[in-house]
């Protein structure tokens, strides 16, 4: 997933820099600690309590994709930050780069507060290796679907709706082929979105084939599909932005509801990490732990329409299934083929080399 | 007497030799007795300008002053009127430019009318005939022949999902025709879909964005627009469309071919998103997955997009946001280009800017030319100033001079007299102050001398009276101690003087007394004193030692002359008088002695009887 951010998010970005930088206390200790974060993780008031419990002075650096994490943390070897936040399936490149620390549990203890399925990492991609935790969750967001309440009447119950040939043409879905691949793979019944064996590429390729003739079209920004949604006259929208998209098209007078897929929606789940370049991983290990506290949770879930840890989402049922990003057997190629899927091409042309 | 120094250091001045001003300024009558501190140098301690320095300051200043004032506000409103104009002219282009966007786009409509009633595009559509496909695949070839900014020409249909009927891409400079399976379904792209539902003759023009289509032989991943117009039957059913994919860049390259090199040109969509700028990596951000808007980087653009204003001309000043990166000072003008078209928020937002540096630098050579007019004024302001000063402080100088002059005692110089201005006035105030002061001065020595005069001399007779008498004495023995000569003092006593006054009464004795006193006067020489001592006494002190022969033989001529009778009214009186001679250094020593036995001497002629005269001490000759 290479975009996910959008710019109701990044008004937080000045306001969570300006807060760090006017902090009036200046700490004798002279402990600092170096955050890298996602718009609206690191909001001013979470960081000025940090201070003022620590001591220390903390830097927020603010990005707002997963390539410019990566640029920004391989850039010294880690050595720019101490702490910074990514998904389950990126986190498992810095792990294998050796960018991160394995982290001390006992200096958690509001892991406590986490609901059960984010305390019980091992059920987590990727989090658990050697039997070392190297990532603490901290925000998600899960992908479900959109539609109109007043033209669909039966609520959609699974991810293969985007294919109902009733809809047609009425379908609105992202532009990206490793989330759409993922898509293929949960409507052929698959056993996981994140691995396509090279027998099951052709079908994947029908599916998306089938699926650009099913929709109505291909959006990239938020504000776009709420703008697509209205002056097509769509019936279902795959919500890549998950909640915060919701709210858009709700906010635009539009009578929808969401949904999550029995096969389970794809999410990305935002972890806390520690940096090998660390000054003082005792300091980076207390932000961690005072992101668990209840109010950065409320200001996530109130600000950014993100799930959080701690607390359970108001639009999830009982029973929701989540999917956790894990990497992809490749991204490229998904890409790749998607590019001509999109394009128009036909299955022959699709899968030539 | 000092001169008040105040009014000397006031007015001494280095500045110019034409204002230094002569010290000492007479005060009242003690100059002439005591002139010295009018040669005495000015002061020049401290370093004061005078009136002519100041004045000429003054002037010049205030010359100067004008002059600066006059071409700071000149050059502030012509500079003014260049950015006025420069916004007004860039304006006009900007709306020259959105108009030939309209026409270009009006062209585009046209050619796409002409294709979608060409009676091939239907058969192509509805038939599928091969021979149709290629007679059309050649005029498309030709249309984008013709228009080089036509990156792709295509029927699309609408059935089979949107697949390419006839597809020409542009590669090179050359149109190539597309087929086979390399045709694409396009029906879920906008341009396709909502085209379908338009009516006959209507326009599509797509969101201006970068096109991702792949298996496109020119423009991928290039800034495009596609501009599509529905093919419908004789049914009146959209079967399929004609869509023509423009080259932004290439568009808008024709379009502002000929606005000069420095203006930057900026195109947004309705929502604002940048599509054009002068730094591409500021356009289509919403394709990298971040929005970079007009409204961002130009506040004042905001009433533009959002419709509130059909144009807006603004300048920005240089390095207006702190922290970001310098940014030069522009003069911009935003003018919103309303469309039909949905994709694009039905507006495109057309700016172009030239920079505030080169509108201003017109202003420059009449900057310069400013700057060497006021500097040339305050030249001259500040010559005429030193001019008008000299001339101001030159008369007063002279009468200032003058009056040193004649504290001095010398003679003044040269008065301006003649003028008629305030000058004159106190040129001539001055010289009758001076003729005032020489007349009473002359009265006051005349009253002095007579005081004097009074003081040493005998009221009735004029004569040297008793303190004048011992002043000469003194001198005179003073003189002969000295110089070991002889003193020789004769002591006069009139006989019956008493009974001439009680005869004839006091007048007849004082006129018996001045007469005798004008004969003793001018028996004697000019050198001898005849004084009177009071009374009837009178005493001769000889200037020279003389022989006493030749005294004796004073002695009788005075005694002649007192003889002689003095008329009164029909009367001759006559008196008689003895003489008593005393000599120094034989009779005494000091004046006293000398006067005491010239007394004893006289007492002793008295007593004889007779009148006459005797010697103190009879000389030894």
């Amino acid at each position: 997933m290479a975009k996910r951010g959008w710019s109701r998010r990044q008004i937080c970005v000045a306001g969570a820099v300006l807060g760090a930088a006017v902090s009036p206390r200046v700490r004798a200790a002279g402990r600092q600690l170096r955050v890298l974060a996602w718009p609206g993780y690191a909001e001013p008031e979470v960081v000025a309590a940090f201070e003022q419990r620590s001591g220390a002075r903390v830097e927020v650096s603010v990005v707002d994709s997963d390539t410019v994490l990566w640029q920004r943390l391989t850039h010294n070897h880690a050595q720019d930050f101490d702490v910074f936040a990514a998904n389950t399936a990126e986190l498992q490149r810095y792990i294998r780069q050796e960018l991160v620390l394995p982290l001390d549990t006992n200096a958690l203890p509001n892991r406590r507060r986490q609901l059960p399925r984010f305390r019980d990492a091992a059920s987590l991609p990727g989090l658990v290796q050697g039997g070392r935790l190297y990532g603490v969750p901290y925000a998600y967001a899960e992908m479900g679907l959109i539609y109109d309440r007043v033209r669909v009447l039966d609520p959609p119950s699974s991810i293969t709706a985007l294919w109902d040939e009733r809809y047609q043409g009425r379908v609105l879905a992202y532009n990206d082929g490793s989330h759409n691949f993922s898509l293929a793979a949960q409507a052929l019944g698959l056993k996981t979105p994140f691995h396509l064996s090279e027998a099951q590429w052709p079908r994947a390729v029908d599916r998306l084939i089938a699926l650009r003739r099913n929709v109505a079209g291909f959006y990239t920004q938020p504000e776009e599909s709420v703008a697509m949604f209205k002056r097509r006259q769509a019936w279902l929208m795959f919500a890549n932005y998950g909640s915060q998209q919701l709210q858009l098209v709700r906010q635009a007078g539009l009578d929808v509801g969401y949904v999550i897929p029995k096969e389970g929606a794809l999410a990305w789940l935002d972890c806390w990490a520690v940096t090998r370049g660390a000054r003082d991983p005792a300091l980076a290990h207390a932000w961690i732990d005072h992101l668990l506290e209840p109010e950065p949770s409320r200001l996530l879930m109130t600000r950014q329409g993100l799930g959080c840890t701690v607390q359970a989402s108001p639009v999830e049922r009982p029973g929701d299934k989540l999917l956790w990003l894990e990497p992809v057997e490749n991204e490229e190629r998904r890409n790749a083929l998607w590019a001509r899927i999109v394009s128009g091409d036909r299955a022959s042309r699709v899968l030539a080399p | 007497m000092t001169a008040d120094p105040s009014p000397q250091s006031e007015t001494a001045a280095l500045a110019s030799p034409a204002v230094l001003q002569p010290p000492g300024l007479p005060s009242g009558l003690g100059a002439a007795a005591s002139p010295p501190s009018a040669t005495a140098p000015p002061r020049r301690s401290r370093l004061r300008l005078g009136i002519a320095g100041r004045l000429a300051l003054v002037l010049a200043l205030v010359g100067l002053c004008a002059a600066g004032l006059t071409g700071f506000y000149a050059y502030q409103a012509s500079r003014n009127l260049q950015v006025v104009s420069a916004r007004n002219e860039l304006l006009t282009s900007t709306q020259v430019l959105a108009r030939r966007i309209t026409q270009t786009r009006e062209e585009i409509t046209r050619n796409l009318q002409v294709l979608v009633n060409h009676p091939a595009t239907l058969t192509v559509l509805q038939r599928g005939d091969a021979a149709d496909a290629d007679r059309l695949a050649s005029l498309f070839g030709g249309v984008m022949t013709a228009n080089p900014s036509y990156l792709q020409l295509r029927l699309i249909s609408a059935s089979e999902h949107g697949l390419e009927r006839v597809r020409m891409d542009r590669r090179g400079a050359s149109p190539v025709r597309v087929l086979g399976d390399a045709l694409q379904e396009k029906g879920h792209y906008a341009y396709v879909a909502e085209t379908l539902q338009m009516p006959a003759g209507a326009t599509y023009l797509s969101r201006i964005t970068i096109n991702h289509e792949s298996g496109t032989a020119a423009g991928f991943d290039q800034p495009a627009l596609q501009q599509a117009m529905p093919v419908i039957d004789a049914a009146g059913k959209a079967i399929g469309v004609v869509v023509v994919n423009v080259d932004l860049n290439s568009m808008f390259a024709l379009l502002a071919a000929d606005l000069p090199e420095a203006f930057a040109l900026y195109l947004a969509n309705g929502g604002g998103d940048i599509l054009i700028h002068p730094d591409s990596s500021k356009t289509f951000g919403f394709d990298r997955g971040r929005r970079v808007l007009l409204q961002d980087e130009f506040a004042a653009t905001a009433p533009v997009v959002n419709g509130r204003s059909e144009h807006v001309v603004f300048d920005v000043d240089g390095d207006a946001e702190p922290g970001g990166p310098p940014q030069a000072g522009l003069v911009a003008a935003f003018v919103a280009l309303p469309l039909e078209s949905p994709a694009n928020e039905n507006r495109l937002v057309l700016g172009l800017a030239q920079p505030l540096a080169q509108v201003l630098a017109q202003s420059q050579p009449l900057g310069q030319a400013i700057t060497r007019i006021v500097l040339g004024l305050g030249l001259v302001s500040l010559l005429v100033a030193a001019a008008l000063a000299q001339a101001l402080t030159r008369p007063i100088n002279a009468v200032s001079e003058a009056a040193r002059r004649f504290a001095a005692g010398e003679t003044p110089g040269d008065l301006p007299l003649r003028r008629n201005d305030e000058i004159g006035s106190l040129a001539r105030r001055f010289q009758q102050m001076q003729v005032q002061i020489t007349r009473q001065l002359a009265d006051l020595t005349t009253k002095q001398q007579e005081l004097e005069h009074l003081s040493h001399h005998d009221m009735l007779t004029g004569l040297p009276n008793r303190r004048l008498f011992q002043d000469r004495l003194a001198h005179a023995l003073a003189q002969a101690r000295r110089n070991g000569e002889a003193v020789c003092l004769l002591f006069i006593d009139l006989n019956n003087f008493k009974q001439v006054n009680d005869q004839h009464g006091h007048d007849a004795g004082d006129v018996v007394l001045q007469i005798i006193a004008q004969r003793l006067h001018a028996a004697m020489r000019q050198a001898d004193t005849v004084a009177r001592l009071g009374g009837d006494e009178f005493v001769v002190l000889l200037d020279t030692s003389a022989h006493p022969l030749h005294v004796a033989l004073i002695a009788e001529k005075l005694l002649d002359e007192i003889r002689l009778p003095v008329p009164h009214g029909c009367k001759q009186l006559q008196v008689d008088a003895s003489i008593g001679i005393a000599r120094y250094p034989h009779d005494g020593e000091t004046a006293s002695d000398i006067m005491a036995n010239a007394d004893r001497a006289m007492y002793a002629t008295k007593t004889a009887g007779e009148g006459g005269y005797r010697f103190f001490s009879v000389p030894l000759e």
